[in-house]
């Protein structure tokens, strides 16, 4: 992984006297909430329901195992013994102090991590794929390219008081894990003829008004990436909306252009920049950055692992969490293990400290130190040895996470809902509870396979449900909270936002709701083999519909 | 800041809440015009004194951030539309979190 | 209102008219941008010197023909939040290699200086800012990741030159 030089932990340092000094102009009074608001939250500090909330970055979800141990060591000094992983690789801590969370980020700065621009109308934390570097099913590693555009975005001096917030994902695999035509910009790793690029997607979104991005490049090589977003950022900088809140994401933009006029004002302000605004990223710096991504030496092993074999015959909840929890992996004899953050009644991406701990030190001891977070909050250690994963997985049974639901129907992604948010309107993490109690059982869960059950608070869809296969967004009915099922939205390379399947269900009404969707779905399916969304697109909604309200 | 704050009739009784600036909890103006972190200390208000004690709270930045009234009864309990959110601000997530929700889940699955 | 450029507190001798106001016999005025466009032939042969001030939806690109005659750009924040005077600015400096004075006014936080300064402002006009504060804010980062249109060298640079 990346590790910082002088002048990156500088930088960080820096960053934390800065925020030192502005936090106490705030506390002693010259400097007044309503122009602290956009310095804190540029520096990830919320002011939630029940206290100030931290959101710390994670680039592109990469932690080694110090650091994971240092997020373990604030969750239990400055918080209540826990944090809380995010759909964007982040983790929140719920109860910090105002007056602690300098020292927070110093303790942070010393492990090589901070807050940056994890919140506020600026270029946020650039996310990717967690199962990058490891997995087989990609072309190369995206992440020296988000360290890149990371350090690119950090502190930019235009654009950090953009119209909106501004999320940019990265992906080099067909299989598109990281969400890409869902952010304001997604970006594709590609080849041609020998080079490598860029195809690039603009103005996707979730949140009020849901849109699919659109493509606006075929294909920007590399050495020219970084100049074609910052002609991108100014054009969305200088008219993007303004006027309203809710318009002023660049989705509004491309739409009210018009993909194609959008993408003629970005081809005519990049061709517009002359040879010294050009950021000419040395050669040179693209090679050390890479070099820091070249990954474990793995040593060779053989495909089959008797052990493991061994152990999945004696140990029938290792044989079931093996067959969900585990990605191949680009090498033989390794694969990506997946520790679940959604154990049945569990909170969805809470960790505790202990459970922190835990990781830290299974990371250390097998993973090379490589510790992933996924948009779908859940940690990966991406390159196990096959034969370690009996003994990775009884201390994970210790923890309590050997849930055995990596993209199963009780692996949902739950914002925090009104339980915590000061923006919801509904809670959404027991709702998500009820639902997976309907399907705890193990082997009903692997017979309904692969599904995605996303579930928000309120209509900022933190929680994803326009791209869940099954979405559930609460809503606010005179004070009473509602809940509205969408079906048919997905988030990877087919991305489709999902339609509302009927009016709103109370919140005893969902777990009944969900099931009924299932057994409609196992009813219609052609075999186990065909997943819940391919029988949804063959057999269309209607009867989903019907199954929901049949009742009534 | 909420989403949604709805607009009190002047003779609505009212409590008057908001974060602690330095720790982030929340906090409710008493009677005598002090902050307390228990919502049963709250002290109600009705009418000008109300607008008056909120203008109040909002000199001291410094001490408490974002002030707004609540909807109150008589007798100070919370009610109205907002009776959910405050309910939860005044008494913590409705979820058990942290070792007690791990310890609670753990029961729950296998 | 101080106003401070190169560290330093200096009197304002120009005066801003609304586009709606007659001008006075002020020797240094600052028109907003059509006005400009539309009265700057007739203005240049009263000995008026001139100035400009745009607001965050001007295209800075119709200034480009004139900046020669411009001593003055004034880049107006009328809310902290709104940031389209930092792309005007960087367009201004960088593309355009405007070279006179480019003033920051309007709601200037202390905290958004260096951004300004970074993105070519040389001048600030603020309330909320002091000498000291202006000062200490320019000094908070001793690096940067990206060039802009002050002198420093992006670090992607100095790296390779270690």
């Amino acid at each position: 992984m990346y590790r910082y030089d002088e002048f990156d932990a500088a930088l960080v340092n820096e960053r934390v006297s800065q925020f030192r000094g502005q936090v106490a102009r705030r506390i002693e009074g010259s400097l007044p909430e309503d122009e602290f608001k956009p310095l804190r939250l540029q520096n990830g500090v919320y002011l939630q329901m029940h206290a100030y909330m931290l959101r710390v970055a994670i680039p592109y979800g990469q932690l080694g195992s110090a650091q994971l141990r240092r997020l373990a060591e604030i969750s239990e000094k400055y918080d209540r013994g826990y944090g809380h992983f995010t759909t964007r690789q982040n983790i929140q801590f719920n109860w910090v102090e105002l007056k602690d969370i300098p020292d927070v980020l110093q303790d942070l700065a010393d492990v090589e991590m901070h807050a940056i621009q994890t919140s506020g109308n600026c270029i946020r934390n650039v996310t990717s794929d967690h199962f990058a570097g490891a997995t087989a099913d990609e072309l190369m590693d995206p992440r020296p390219w988000c360290e890149i555009i990371r350090q690119w975005s950090t502190f930019h001096p235009e654009f950090a008081f953009l119209p909106r917030k501004f999320k940019i994902a990265v992906t080099a695999a067909a299989h598109d894990r990281a969400a890409i035509r869902v952010h304001d910009i997604g970006l594709h790793m590609k080849q041609q003829d020998g080079t490598t690029g860029f195809e690039v997607h603009v103005g996707g979104g979730q949140g009020r008004t849901p849109v699919i991005a659109a493509k606006v490049n075929d294909f920007v090589p590399e050495s020219e990436i970084l100049d074609y977003l910052e002609a991108v950022m100014r054009v969305y900088n200088r008219f993007g909306r303004r006027d309203n809140k809710y318009k002023a994401r660049i989705k509004i933009l491309v739409s009210e252009t018009g993909a194609e006029e959008f993408s003629r004002l970005v081809d005519a302000e990049y061709a517009a920049q002359s040879a010294h605004e050009k950021i000419d990223l040395p050669g040179d710096e693209i090679e050390r950055i890479t070099a820091y991504f070249k990954g474990p030496k793995l040593p060779t092993r053989p495909l089959e692992s008797t052990a493991f074999n061994d152990a999945r015959v004696a140990d029938p909840d290792f044989d079931e969490w093996a067959a969900v929890n585990l990605h191949p992996h680009k090498q033989a004899g390794y694969t990506s293990v997946t520790v679940s953050l959604k154990p049945i009644g569990g909170l969805a991406g809470d960790a505790t400290t202990d459970q922190m701990m835990v990781i830290a030190d299974l990371a250390e001891a097998f993973g090379h130190d490589d510790i992933r977070v996924s948009h779908a909050q859940n940690i990966v250690l991406p390159h196990i040895a096959i034969d370690d994963l009996h003994a990775i997985y009884q201390q994970l049974q210790r923890a309590g996470l050997a849930t055995a639901n990596e993209s199963l129907i009780t692996d949902m992604i739950v914002c925090p809902g009104l339980d915590y948010c000061n923006l919801a309107n509904a809670r959404s993490i027991p709702v998500g509870q009820d639902i997976q109690k309907v399907f705890a059982d193990p082997a009903y869960q692997r017979d309904i396979g692969k599904l995605h059950i996303n579930i928000s608070g309120c209509i900022n869809a933190c929680g994803h449900h326009h791209v869940g296969h099954i979405g559930i967004l609460g809503v606010d009915r005179k004070g009473q909270e509602f809940y509205q099922i969408s079906l048919g939205g997905r988030a990877d390379e087919k991305a489709a936002i999902g339609e509302i399947a009927g009016k709103a269900l109370s919140q005893e009404e969902i777990p009944a709701a969900i099931k009924q969707i299932i057994e409609t779905y196992r009813s219609h399916r052609t075999s186990k083999d065909e997943r819940f969304i391919d029988t949804l697109e063959r057999i269309g909604h209607a009867p989903f519909k019907e199954a929901i309200y049949a009742a009534d | 800041m909420t989403s949604v704050r709805p607009k009190l009739k002047p003779e609505a009784p009212k409590a008057i809440t908001a974060w602690d600036t330095q720790t982030g909890q929340t906090v409710w103006m008493t009677p005598d015009g002090s902050w307390s972190v228990k919502s049963g200390d709250l002290g109600i208000f009705v009418g000008d004194v109300a607008e008056a004690k909120l203008s109040e709270a909002r000199g001291q930045e410094s001490k408490v951030t974002d002030p707004y009234f609540m909807e109150v009864t008589e007798d100070g309990a919370i009610c109205g539309r907002e009776t959910l959110r405050e309910n939860i601000r005044s008494n913590g997530p409705t979820v058990a979190y942290g070792k007690a929700g791990q310890a609670l889940s753990s029961t729950l699955g296998k | 209102m101080p106003l401070i450029k190169n560290n330093q507190i200096i009197d304002n001798i120009w005066t801003y008219v609304p586009d709606d106001a007659p001008l006075g016999d002020e020797s240094h005025i600052i028109l907003g941008l059509e006005r400009f466009l539309a009265e700057r032939l007739q203005q240049r042969s009263s000995n008026k010197a001139l100035g400009v001030r745009l607001a965050p939806a001007d295209d800075p690109e119709k200034l480009r023909p004139y900046l020669d005659e411009l001593d003055l750009i004034e880049v107006d924040f009328p809310k902290y939040a709104d940031g389209r005077g930092f792309s005007q600015a960087q367009l201004l400096r960088r593309r355009y290699a405007y070279t006179g004075e480019l003033r920051a006014v309007g709601e200037v936080l202390r905290d958004q200086i260096l951004y300004m300064h970074r993105s070519g402002f040389d001048t600030f006009s603020t309330t909320r800012a002091d000498l000291s504060d202006v000062m200490a804010a320019l000094d908070e980062f001793s690096l940067s990741y990206q060039k802009a249109a002050d002198i420093r060298e992006a670090v992607f640079g100095i790296r390779q030159k270690r």
